[in-house]
This record gives C-alpha cells, sequence and structure tokens, in this order.
C-alpha cells in the first residue's frame, strides 16, 4: 500500500534543545500509524511541524505534493485535519454551529452521520461549555472529521477520559480509519488505546526515533522498555 | 487590560430578544419624552451623547467580536469628520448626499487595509499599534494646516439643505439627536442580524479559539480586518455626525485622550450585549455633567467609578440589565407558586 502521507527528516530546536531530530514516518490509507514515547519525547512537537503549527524543519508531503509550506487554510481543504492535546473548542456556540463553521471551511461535508456516529445527536444544540467533558472531546473529534478528511493527526485524543470513554472513543477511531479510508497518526499516552488501534507504531525518546513496528513487536522491543522503564529495565 | 470584560455575547437567547424590545420602548420614550419635557441643556447633552456613542460603538464592537482593544478610534472618527469637511466643500466632485456615505466607505476602505496588517496582533501590542496610529494622525492634522487648518481648526460650509432636512435641523439638538437615534439603531438592528449569520458565529469561533478556526480552513486574518473596518465605520459615522453637528471641526478630536474616553464608555455600559457601549456613552455624558456641577475634580470621580464598574460588575450596565432581565421570569415563577 503506497504511503498518503510522509513526513521526512523533520526536525525541531529550541535554541540548544533539540526537541525532534530527523523523524520520518508514512501514513497509509485505513491505517492508524500510533507515535509514543516517554513525556517529553517529541511527539506533540512532532504533529506541530507536521501540521504547519509550529516552524521546523523537514519536508510534509501529501501524495507525493510538498504540502511543508502550504497555509494552515489550505491544507485543511486538502484534507489534512487535526486535534489538538488540550480540547480546543468554541465554548459560547452550539455543537451544531461550530460542526457548521467546520464543514464550510473544509469546502462542505454533512455532519449528520458523524454527529449520530459520535454520539453528539442529543446535544447539538447546546453550547459546547455546557456538555459534559467527555462530550467537548468528542466535538474536538468532530471538527478534525467534518468534511471527510483523507489524513487525521491526532494529539492525545483521549486524554481526561474514563476508561470506558476511552474505548468508545477507540471504537470511533477504528471505524473512521477503516469505514471511512482516513490515514490517522495517533499520539496517545493511552496503551489500551494505543495497542486496540494501531496497525503500526513509531516509538520517539528524546527527540529521537527509537524504533518502528507492528505493536506486538515493538511492545516486547527492549529499548521500547528501556526508554519507558529505564535501561535497569 | 485584563479587567476590561470580554465576556462572551450570548449568540442568541431570550435576554438578548428582551434586550432589543426594551432598547425599542426605550428609543420611543426618549425621543417622545425629550421632545415634550427636555430642556435646552438636556437635550444638547443627548446630541453630543448620540454623536459620540457611534465611537464607543466601535470600540465596543471590537472588544465584543474580536476581543481587541483599540487606543485610536479616534482616527476613523477624525477623518469621518474631515473627510465630511471636504464633502461639503466646493472642491468634492459630488454631491454632498453622495458625498457622505463615500466619506464612510473610504474610511471603512483604510481601516480594512490596516486591520490586515494590525490584526496578525493582539492584546497590548495591538492596543499599543491603534494608540501608535491614531497620534500619528493626530499629529498630521496638526501639521497638514492647508488640508486641516492645523490645530486652529476649520469651519464647514455648511448646505442649506442635505437629504432634503434644513441644515438647521441637523445643527440643532434635537434634530442631530432624532437623525443619531435613527441611524444607531439601523446599525444596531444590522448588526444584530448579521451576529446571527454564519459569518457572525465565525467572527465568535475567531474570538474564542482563532487558531482552530484556521486549522478548519479558514484565513482569519480577512475576517479580523473585516471587523476591524466596521468597528473603525460606526466610528466614521460619529465622525461625521459630530462635522455636521458642530459646523466645525479640530485636531483635538483625533487625540488619544478622546479614544480612551470612549473606551471608558464601553467598558462603562459594557459589550456583552450590542447596546452597552452606547448606553455608557449616555453614562459618561450624564456622569460628567453630574459631577461637573459638584467638583472640578470630576475627572477623578469619573475615574473612581470606572474602577469600581470593572472590578463590581466588569460586564458593565448591559450585563446588569441582562443579568437582571435573566431572573425576571424566575420571579415571576416564584410569585405564581405561592
Amino acid at each position: 500500500m503506497s504511503a498518503l502521507f510522509r513526513c521526512v527528516d523533520i526536525g525541531k530546536q529550541y535554541g540548544g534543545l533539540v526537541a525532534l531530530q530527523g523523524i520520518s514516518l508514512s501514513l497509509e490509507v485505513g491505517r492508524v500509524h500510533g507515535l509514543i514515547g516517554p513525556n517529553g519525547a517529541g511527539k506533540s512537537t512532532f504533529i506541530d511541524v507536521v501540521s504547519g503549527r509550529t516552524p521546523g524543519t523537514g519536508h510534509v508531503y501529501l501524495d507525493d505534493r510538498d504540502i511543508t509550506r502550504v497555509p494552515l487554510s489550505e491544507r485543511r481543504r486538502m484534507g489534512v485535519s487535526r486535534s489538538f492535546q488540550r480540547t480546543s473548542i468554541f465554548p459560547a456556540l452550539t455543537i451544531r454551529e461550530q460542526l457548521d463553521i467546520a464543514a464550510h471551511g473544509a469546502g462542505g461535508g454533512h455532519t449528520g452521520e458523524l454527529t449520530d456516529m459520535l454520539g453528539l445527536a442529543d446535544v447539538l444544540d447546546a453550547r459546547a461549555e455546557e456538555v459534559s467533558y467527555g462530550q467537548q472531546r468528542l466535538v474536538d473529534l468532530a471538527l478534525a472529521l467534518v468534511g471527510n478528511p483523507r489524513v487525521l493527526l491526532l494529539d492525545e485524543p483521549a486524554a481526561g477520559l474514563s476508561v470506558a470513554e476511552s474505548q468508545t472513543l477507540a471504537a470511533h477511531l477504528e471505524e473512521v480509519a477503516a469505514r471511512w479510508k482516513v490515514a490517522v497518526l495517533l499520539v496517545e499516552h493511552d496503551m489500551d488505546v494505543v495497542f486496540r488501534v494501531c496497525h503500526v507504531l513509531t516509538v520517539l525518546a528524546s527527540g529521537r526515533w527509537l524504533v518502528a513496528g507492528p505493536p506486538d513487536e515493538v511492545r516486547s522491543d527492549p529499548a521500547v522498555i528501556g526508554a519507558y522503564f529505564g535501561s535497569a529495565a | 487590560m485584563a479587567m476590561i470584560s470580554t465576556a462572551r455575547p450570548p449568540v442568541a437567547g431570550l435576554s438578548q430578544r428582551f434586550s432589543v424590545l426594551i432598547v425599542l420602548v426605550a428609543l420611543a420614550a426618549l425621543l417622545f419624552g425629550v421632545e415634550r419635557f427636555g430642556s435646552r441643556i438636556l437635550v444638547s447633552l443627548l446630541a453630543q451623547a448620540i454623536i459620540v456613542s457611534a465611537l464607543a460603538f466601535g470600540v465596543g464592537l471590537l472588544i465584543r467580536v474580536s476581543g481587541l482593544v483599540s487606543f485610536g478610534h479616534a482616527a476613523p472618527f477624525g477623518l469621518g469628520a474631515y473627510g465630511t469637511v471636504y464633502a461639503l466643500s466646493g472642491a468634492a466632485p459630488l454631491p454632498p448626499e453622495i458625498g457622505l456615505p463615500l466619506v464612510v466607505m473610504f474610511v471603512t476602505l483604510v481601516f480594512f487595509l490596516i486591520g490586515l496588517v494590525i490584526s496578525r496582533l493582539e492584546g497590548v501590542a495591538f492596543s499599543m499599534l491603534t494608540l501608535a496610529l491614531g497620534q500619528a494622525a493626530f499629529v498630521a492634522a496638526t501639521k497638514f494646516r492647508s488640508l486641516t487648518g492645523g490645530g486652529d481648526g476649520v469651519i464647514i460650509d455648511m448646505p442649506r439643505q442635505l437629504y432634503g432636512v434644513h441644515a438647521d435641523v441637523l445643527q440643532s439638538p434635537y434634530g442631530m439627536f432624532v437623525v443619531g437615534v435613527a441611524l444607531l439603531t439601523l446599525v444596531y438592528f444590522a448588526l444584530s442580524i448579521a451576529e446571527c449569520t454564519q459569518l457572525g458565529r465565525l467572527a465568535v469561533a475567531i474570538r474564542e479559539n482563532e487558531e482552530r478556526v484556521r486549522f478548519l480552513g479558514y484565513r482569519t486574518r480577512v475576517l479580523k480586518a473585516g471587523v476591524f473596518a466596521v468597528s473603525a465605520s460606526l466610528a466614521a459615522l460619529g465622525g461625521v455626525l459630530f462635522a455636521l453637528y458642530q459646523g466645525f471641526v479640530s485636531p483635538e478630536i483625533l487625540h488619544w485622550s478622546f479614544s480612551g474616553s470612549a473606551l471608558i464608555m464601553a467598558i462603562l455600559g459594557g459589550t456583552s450585549a450590542l447596546w452597552g457601549p452606547v448606553a455608557g456613552a449616555f453614562a459618561f455624558f450624564f456622569l460628567k455633567d453630574g459631577l461637573a456641577d459638584v467638583t472640578t475634580h470630576w475627572l477623578a470621580v469619573l475615574g473612581i467609578t470606572l474602577i469600581l464598574v470593572t472590578i463590581a460588575w466588569p460586564s458593565g450596565i448591559s450585563g446588569a440589565v441582562q443579568f437582571l432581565l435573566a431572573r425576571v421570569p424566575a420571579l415571576f415563577a416564584k410569585g405564581k407558586g405561592r
């Protein structure tokens, strides 16, 4: 299967601190690529750089077209979407209003199926600030999914969710990737979610590539165990 | 700066509908009452307040929609006033009836272009840049004597009639008050409708989370510049009314302290309702007039009032009214239950 979204030699430096160095990975249609690593590994920085939020080095390709310097608004219309580590929605607007805005921004798209799938249909006319935190996270995900994006970059979507909510989210992600043919990059600390939905994992440590492969192989890799639990492990 | 309430305005709600009704009833009562019972001083005060409330409306709109605080809105007000001088002079190529709307449109365009550049900035940086722009306009008005009359100002050559209305009517306090109320009411309803459109909601979304809006596929800078331009057009409208009423324009109206006064009005009135800054302008003028009768240190008392309002009720007069209105149905419900 050919790669839809390729990130090549991505790097980021804050003064003398190297946050990311030479990270490359590819996303394929219908598959979830997990990006994991201990705190400070550079996972969120990676998403920020490849989504255009933060300037960095390296190149990002969509369908072999270099989109590294394409403005954020245009990337969304090209089908590259993302969510944020902290819930990033519009509290004063109703969920329906913000989904309409997202649909228009993405160049069209129906929200009905999406809200049904995510269980938001009953709260469409509530302001986002009035619904539960779990539902706010789903609104965040819905905003990223409106308009059928081709590439979805998710930064810790399960952060702050209960175990049950995380499992529901995982089910949604599996469905989105498989049924909607979306290439997903998932940065996540919840390993239950990661190992349930990811087809391939890349592990970072201190901004550097550590290992990549199928989840079962990565789980037992001594380098990964060492990165998470210290070399003594 | 942090004390200025940029509380989220309701997108649509019961209290807002009540607010519209209250504004209309209050305006009708005001026009009737002023005509029947208003003293010359009171009507003069109302005329001044309605003119400057257009400026406060513009400043408040920018806070309400974009969360941005301008210290330079005297500039579009002054440009509107000086533009009126030109439109009414013999040098203008078009009749004044066409020239005056063009003045407002020209100021709107100029501030849209400025907005494209400065709306990248936020917070204190934006405020300081508007202050610098405003002061640049003030200095320009004092230096270019051939155009502005410099510090001496310029007297307007008023035509006998404008839009079929005798110039004396426009220069009478009651006449200007009625014209001002009519224009601002139209603007108010136009903006109320605009807030309920997709564009209005997008503006709210940008204020709440601009970065996310960009990630949703929008070029936010254009819309922010548009909001800045609309707020400047309101100030320019105030400038046109000011020039027509006074028949005289001087650089004082471009000074930063005038922008500061408009900001005080917007804070007093609050921005949780569109009409808040207008109410703030009236409160400002009446407070100023009342205090000036009592003490020469009226500015100090006004300052203390402002501090008290921002601490005790940061959403201002409009916030207080909305708070009370939201509780009226509950009070009725309690009464029925007894």
